[in-house]
């Protein structure tokens, strides 16, 4: 990964039917997900625009800090369990985030030190920060790639300079499809990442779940979504998050609520987060 | 930092480890100051006023960059109407404690005020983020560059000067090998590399310092090249200062020539927390740096 700016690139579309492509501008007059998530973890690379659409969004539903800690929570105990039960030591985590404590590479390596870790991202807040701070490790290796999940076929190429994928993978998506609308085909990107490695790798998804609020929280979240985060929200309910993990077998206990997804032993649960997630082996 | 640093005459506090504590305990309590000066609604004159002092030495207390005396603590708190005793006390435990020398004290003759104040910053900080235009970043100076870059800004100065003000220099440097250093984020110009202060020797032994320091786990360097043209900050250099509490609000530090500029306001800094993303992304990789700057050293 050299490249400044690559976004001009020849980057062919990722699906064919009205996907969104190039990567957002850096915009702070709107919210983004990434700085969001970057407030609610305790950051301060957020802006005016982004902590104004968190107290909108508190106003309707005041579980979004527990939810955005539980999420980062499951991705450590994922990890942990990936790396440390499972065996796997490439990772594919697309939709990074602001690098804070306890990121992907820093669990796996922390486990298995010669574990590869390929991140993707299409925010530019993420991107400055990416890019300088989540640095290899000595004996693993992590890259970072500057390119949005519905263009699968570059991620799938440039990541594969650093992941071997005749051996397995586990694909991260966290808090990621729900920025993912049906018009950009979601399902199919999902199927093309998992047809590009074998047996025994692994998918792992968080998804906000719209069965997870009432009926007029779902819409107030929408019109507050909608008005101030520049991501397009789109919540799904547990049924439709199924299909995600068709050729998979989901990993004990299925899709739950992150924070129920083999919780560490003697954990109290403090809230109700608004986020399925569950991991499945692909056969 | 360790040995022959001042507050050797204060048996009962420890050296300098404590300083960099005063300057957050400073900011923490310029915080409370703020937040109580706002809520009763009093402006920075009034508040100043009662102190007898300048509307910016009010905004200095407020962003922890001097210290105050404990009565003056008290009289604003009293016109900031806080008159239960123990929210008192506690308001005022904070501002003695705060008052610890700093380990710099003994250098005060070279110092104006205005940097003094940025030491305690950045002794301070978890992460320092900078972008420089002109010069290696003091903290990765090398002693024969620091020399170089001093005789220059000091050309009348005798030479125990000179030295002494080296000397502070690479103690400043010590902040890089303490147990819990600050992240050190550093965007340097392509010009920075390519000006050979002390000439050429004095720079290639610069440049493969330079990329040793690169090596620390909690340092990362970047270079916008001048291949890339023009970049997001067309002002010069500027630092991000950022404390681990969350309380306290990034600090943005622009050295002038006879003073310095330190921005709070969460407006300013968000312009330059939006610039230094920018150039972050514009300027190479940290791999792609480190040869970049051996490939420098190589035409130096």
């Amino acid at each position: 990964m050299k490249g400044i700016t690559m976004s001009t690139d020849e980057a062919p579309p990722a699906s064919s039917g009205g996907g969104r492509t190039e990567p957002p501008a850096f915009d702070t007059s709107r919210a983004n997900q990434a700085r969001v998530y970057d407030y609610l973890l305790g950051g301060k690379d957020n802006f005016a625009a982004d902590r104004a659409a968190v107290d909108a969004w508190l106003e309707v539903d005041p579980e979004l800090p527990f939810t955005v800690r539980s999420n980062r929570a499951f991705l450590g105990r994922v990890v942990r369990y990936l790396t440390a039960e499972a065996g796997i030591r490439q990772f594919l985590d697309i939709g990074t985030g602001i690098p804070t404590a306890g990121n992907t590479h820093q669990v796996a390596q922390g486990i298995a030190p010669e574990t590869r870790v390929v991140y993707v991202d299409y925010d530019p807040t993420v991107l400055a920060h990416a890019r300088a701070l989540l640095t290899s490790s000595q004996s693993g290796a992590t890259e970072y790639i500057d390119a949005d999940v519905r263009d699968t076929e570059r991620i799938l190429e440039q990541a594969g300079q650093l992941l071997d994928y005749t051996k397995p993978v586990a694909i991260t998506l966290l808090a990621l499809l729900h920025a993912v609308p049906e018009t950009d085909k979601p399902y199919d990107i999902v199927a093309a990442l998992l047809d590009a490695v074998p047996p025994g790798s692994y998918l792992v998804i968080s998804h906000a779940g719209s069965d997870l609020l009432d009926a007029g929280q779902h819409d107030s979240l929408m019109g507050v979504a909608d008005r101030m985060i520049q991501n397009k929200i789109a919540y799904r309910s547990r049924e439709q998050l199924a299909p995600f993990f068709d050729r998979t077998d989901l990993v004990s206990p299925g899709l739950v609520r992150v924070e129920e997804w083999r919780p560490d032993p003697g954990a109290v649960s403090t809230g109700r987060s608004t986020l399925w997630g569950g991991a499945g082996r692909k056969r | 930092m360790s040995t022959g640093t001042p507050g050797d005459d204060r048996p009962d506090r420890g050296p300098v480890e404590l300083s960099a504590e005063a300057t957050v305990l400073r900011m923490l309590l310029g915080a409370q100051l703020r937040r109580l000066r706002e809520a009763a609604d009093i402006s920075a004159e009034k508040a100043g006023y009662e102190i007898r002092a300048s509307r910016s030495k009010i905004s200095r207390i407020e962003t922890g960059r001097v210290g105050l005396k404990i009565r003056d603590v008290e009289d604003l708190l009293t016109l900031y109407g806080m008159t239960e005793p123990q929210e008192r006390s506690r308001v005022l435990d904070l501002a003695r404690q705060s008052s610890t020398p700093d380990w710099w004290t003994k250098y005060g003759d070279l110092l104006p005020g205005w940097f003094e104040s940025y030491l305690g910053l950045e002794s301070a900080a978890e992460t320092i983020r900078s972008f420089q235009v002109q010069f290696i970043p003091g903290l990765f100076q090398t002693e024969e560059y620091a020399r170089a870059v001093t005789c220059l800004g000091h050309q009348a100065a005798p030479a125990e000067e000179i030295e002494r003000r080296v000397t502070l220099r690479l103690l400043r440097q010590e902040l890089l090998s303490r147990p819990a250093p600050p992240r050190v984020w550093m965007i340097m110009d392509e010009a920075v590399l390519r000006r050979p202060y002390g000439g050429p020797g004095v720079m290639r032994a610069q440049l493969r310092h330079l990329l040793e320091v690169a090596q620390l786990p909690h340092v990362t360097l970047q270079v916008v090249p001048f291949s890339h043209g023009g970049h997001a900050a067309a002002s010069g250099s500027f630092s991000i200062l950022r404390f681990a509490e969350r309380d306290l609000p990034d600090i943005v530090y622009i050295e002038q020539l006879t003073s310095a500029v330190y921005l709070d306001q969460r407006p300013d800094v968000e312009h330059y927390l939006e610039v230094v993303h920018r150039l972050s992304g514009e300027a190479l990789t940290p791999a792609a740096t480190t040869r970049f700057i051996e490939q420098v050293a190589d035409e130096t």
